[in-house]
C-alpha cells in the first residue's frame, strides 16, 4: 500500500488518535495529493500521518551511505516543502549529522529521515537552528539500531510556528543505546510537540529520554513518549524525564509517558516536573547584588545547559552548548 | 551604620515572626545574636535582605542612613549588605567563579566602576581562596552544588571576602564546620572585618565567639530582643541556657 492510500485509510490526525493527543490537529491543512505516489514501497504498517506525508507528496529522496569504519560529518538540509533522507551508517562508523532548516518551505514542511545504524556505530543527529518561520513543521525519524550502536539524538527548538518531531526507534541489536535530548525554548504562541516511541527489541538495550522546556508567553509544549520492551529483552534500561519551567502564566505543558513492558528484568523510570524558576535560587543570586533579570537569565541558562552536560565531547555537544550560551 | 527600629515582619499566613526588633550597629562593632530555635534569628537576616517570603509590617532598617526596606534585593547588597543564610542555596549549572565575578561586577556597576579586569579578578580570587584555604575544586563546580555543609559555609565567606560588604549578617556560619575549618573561617571573617565595617553573628555556640570577639551579645526570643549585654553574656547563656531570662 503506498503512502497516499495509507493516509486515506488512517484519515487525518485527530486528538483521539494516541499519536496526536496534544497536537492542535485543526491547524493541519487538508492535503491535496499528487495523482500518483512515486514511492511504491509498502507503507501499510505506518501509523503516523507525519511519516507518510513527505512520501505521499513525492519528496525527493536523498540517500547517503557511510562506509564501515568511516568517520564523517555531514549537514542535512531539504530544499523543498517535503524531504526524505535515507541514511545507512556502516559498522563501527562514527557520524555527526546536523539537520539544517528548510529555508524555502511555505505553509507546511514535512521531512522524513530513515536511519539505519550498523553494529557498534556511533551517530550524533542534531539540530539547533531556530526554525525559519514555517507555520507548520513535521520532522519524522525512523531509526533502526544494530547491536552495540549508539545514537545521540539532540535538538534545540526555538522560533515561531507549530512543530512536531516524531521518532520511532527500533533497538534491534544487543546493547544498542539511544539518548534523546530535547530542549524547547518557546515564547509567544510557539507550539512544539514530541511523539517518541522506542522499541527495545533486544536484551541489554538502553534508552534515555530527557526533555527540558522553558516556556514563556502563550507557548505550549507536549511530550508523548512511549517505551516498549519486548518479551525476550532482559536487562533493558530506559528512562524518561521531562522538566519544565513555566516563565509565564499563560504557557503550558502536557506530558504523557507510556510504558509497555513484557519482561521482568528491566529498569524503566519516568518522571515529570513542572514549576517556576526556583525562588530561593533567585533570592540567592540577587542577594549577592546580581540584578533580577540577569539572575533569571543565569538560571534559565543553567537549566538548559544541564541537559547537554552529560553528552560525550563531540561536535554536536559543542554546537548545542554554543547555542545554549546565546539563549 | 546599620540601624534597625521596631522591625515587625510576618509570613504569608499572617503569623508575625518579628515583633519589634531594635538594634544599633556601629562601624567597627561585632554583635552576636543568640536565642532558642524558632525565635526568629534567621527570619531577621532574611527580612533585612528582602526575602520574598516575608512581609514587613512596620519599622525601619537603614544602612548609613539609607532605607534598605525600600530597595530591591540586589540594591541592598550593592549598598554594602551581605547576608549569609543558615542553609546556602545550591545552584547547579551556574559556575561558582563566574557567579562571583558577576556579583562583583554588579556591585561595581552599581557604584559606577568599570568591570574588573581578568588579571585583577584572578589575583583577588586566588588571594581570598588562599586566605580561606579553599582547594581548586571550588572553581569548577556549580554554586554550592554538592558541597558539604561546611564547604557551603566556607564558600559564603569567600563571597563575603570578594564583595567586601560594610555590614555582614552571618547566620550560623559555624554550624557544620570542624575545628580546623572553624578556625580558618573565623580567621577569614576577622581578616575582612575592619574599623569601617560591622559583623553580626548568629550563633548557638561560644566556640565561634572565642575566635571572633563580640562587643555586644543579644538574646532574641519570640521575635524580640529580650536582653543585651557584653561578651560575658554569651558565656552565661552557654552555662545556663535561655529559660532564666524570662523569669527575670
Ligand atoms: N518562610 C516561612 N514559612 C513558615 N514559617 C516560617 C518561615 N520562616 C520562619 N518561619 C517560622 O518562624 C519562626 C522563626 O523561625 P527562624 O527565624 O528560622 O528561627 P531561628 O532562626 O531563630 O531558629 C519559626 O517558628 C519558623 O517555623
Ligand atoms: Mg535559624
Amino acid at each position: 500500500m503506498d503512502a497516499i492510500s495509507r493516509i486515506k485509510q488512517i484519515g487525518m490526525p485527530r486528538r483521539n488518535n494516541e499519536l496526536w493527543t496534544f497536537f492542535p490537529v485543526a491547524k493541519i491543512p487538508m492535503p491535496e495529493f499528487p495523482e500518483t505516489c512515486n514511492d511504491t514501497a509498502d507503507y501499510s504498517d505506518e501509523e503516523d500521518f507525519a511519516a507518510l506525508l513527505p512520501i505521499a507528496f513525492n519528496a525527493r529522496t536523498m540517500r547517503q551511505d557511510i562506509a564501515d569504519g568511516a568517520n564523517e560529518m555531514a549537514m542535512l538540509k531539504c530544499n523543498n516543502d517535503f524531504g526524505h533522507t535515507v541514511l545507512d551508517i556502516g559498522k563501527n562508523a562514527t557520524a555527526s549529522l546536523e539537520i539544517l532548516d528548510n529555508k524555502v518551505a511555505h505553509k507546511i514542511c514535512a521531512e522524513r529521515f530513515d536511519i539505519h545504524v550498523g553494529e557498534n556505530a556511533t551517530v550524533h543527529i542534531f539540530f539547533a537552528n531556530p526554525a525559519d518561520g514555517v507555520p507548520l513543521r513535521f520532522r519524522h525519524f525512523r531509526i533502526v539500531q544494530e547491536a552495540g550502536s549508539k545514537v545521540y539524538f539532540s535538538e534545540i527548538e526555538r522560533g515561531s510556528g507549530i512543530k512536531r518531531t516524531s521518532l520511532d526507534a527500533f533497538l534491534k541489536g544487543n546493547g544498542a543505546r539511544l539518548e534523546i535530548r530535547s530542549l524547547n525554548v518557546l515564547q509567544d504562541s510557539d507550539s512544539v510537540h514530541h511523539r517518541i516511541t522506542i522499541r527495545h527489541e533486544a536484551p541489554e538495550t538502553e534508552s534515555v529520554q530527557f526533555a527540558r522546556n522553558l516556556l514563556n508567553g502563550k507557548s505550549n509544549a507536549s511530550y508523548n513518549g512511549s517505551v516498549v520492551v519486548g518479551a525476550n529483552c532482559s536487562k533493558v534500561f530506559s528512562s524518561q524525564l521531562v522538566n519544565t519551567i513555566l516563565l509565564s502564566e499563560d504557557s503550558s505543558v502536557s506530558v504523557k509517558p507510556v510504558l509497555k513492558i513484557y519482561h521482568d528484568d528491566v529498569e524503566c523510570t519516568h518522571g515529570n516536573t513542572c514549576g517556576e524558576l526556583d525562588a530561593e535560587q533567585l533570592f540567592y543570586l540577587t542577594s549577592r547584588g546580581i540584578p533580577v533579570e540577569k539572575a533569571r537569565e543565569l538560571l534559565t541558562q543553567a537549566f538548559a545547559k544541564e541537559l547537554f552536560m552529560p553528552m560525550p565531547d563531540s561536535p554536536a555537544k559543542e554546537r548545542l552548548e554554543q547555542v545554549v550560551s546565546k539563549l | 551604620m546599620l540601624s534597625i527600629k521596631d522591625l515587625k515582619a510576618s509570613i504569608e499566613d499572617g503569623t508575625q515572626i518579628l515583633k519589634g526588633i531594635n538594634l544599633e550597629v556601629k562601624a567597627g562593632e561585632v554583635h552576636a545574636i543568640m536565642g532558642p530555635n524558632g525565635s526568629g534569628k534567621s527570619t531577621l537576616s532574611k527580612v533585612i535582605a528582602g526575602h520574598p517570603a516575608y512581609h514587613v509590617d512596620g519599622g525601619s532598617v537603614t544602612l548609613d542612613g539609607k532605607d534598605l526596606l525600600q530597595m530591591e534585593i540586589n540594591e541592598r547588597a550593592n549598598s554594602g549588605l551581605f547576608i549569609s543564610t543558615q542553609y546556602p542555596t545550591e545552584i547547579p549549572g551556574v559556575n561558582n567563579v563566574e557567579f562571583l565575578k558577576m556579583a562583583l561586577n554588579s556591585k561595581r556597576a552599581f557604584l559606577g566602576l568599570p568591570e574588573i579586569g581578568e588579571a585583577e579578578f584572578k589575583k583577588l580570587i586566588d588571594e581570598k581562596m588562599e586566605l580561606l584555604e579553599m582547594d581548586e575544586r571550588y572553581r569548577d563546580r556549580g554554586v554550592n552544588e554538592g558541597y558539604s555543609g561546611g564547604e557551603k559555609k566556607r564558600n559564603e565567606i569567600l563571597q563575603m571576602a570578594i564583595l567586601d560588604p560594610k555590614v555582614s549578617l552571618l547566620d550560623e556560619t559555624d554550624s557544620g564546620l570542624d575545628i580546623d575549618a572553624l578556625r580558618i573561617v573565623a580567621g577569614g571573617i576577622n581578616h575582612i572585618m575592619g574599623p569601617d565595617k560591622a559583623v553580626i553573628l548568629v550563633t548557638h555556640y561560644q566556640r565561634l565567639l572565642d575566635y571572633i570577639k563580640p562587643d555586644f551579645v543579644h538574646v532574641l526570643r519570640h521575635g524580640k530582643i529580650i536582653l543585651s549585654g557584653g561578651p560575658e553574656l554569651a558565656l552565661e547563656l552557654e552555662e545556663k541556657g535561655y529559660d532564666w531570662i524570662e523569669e527575670k
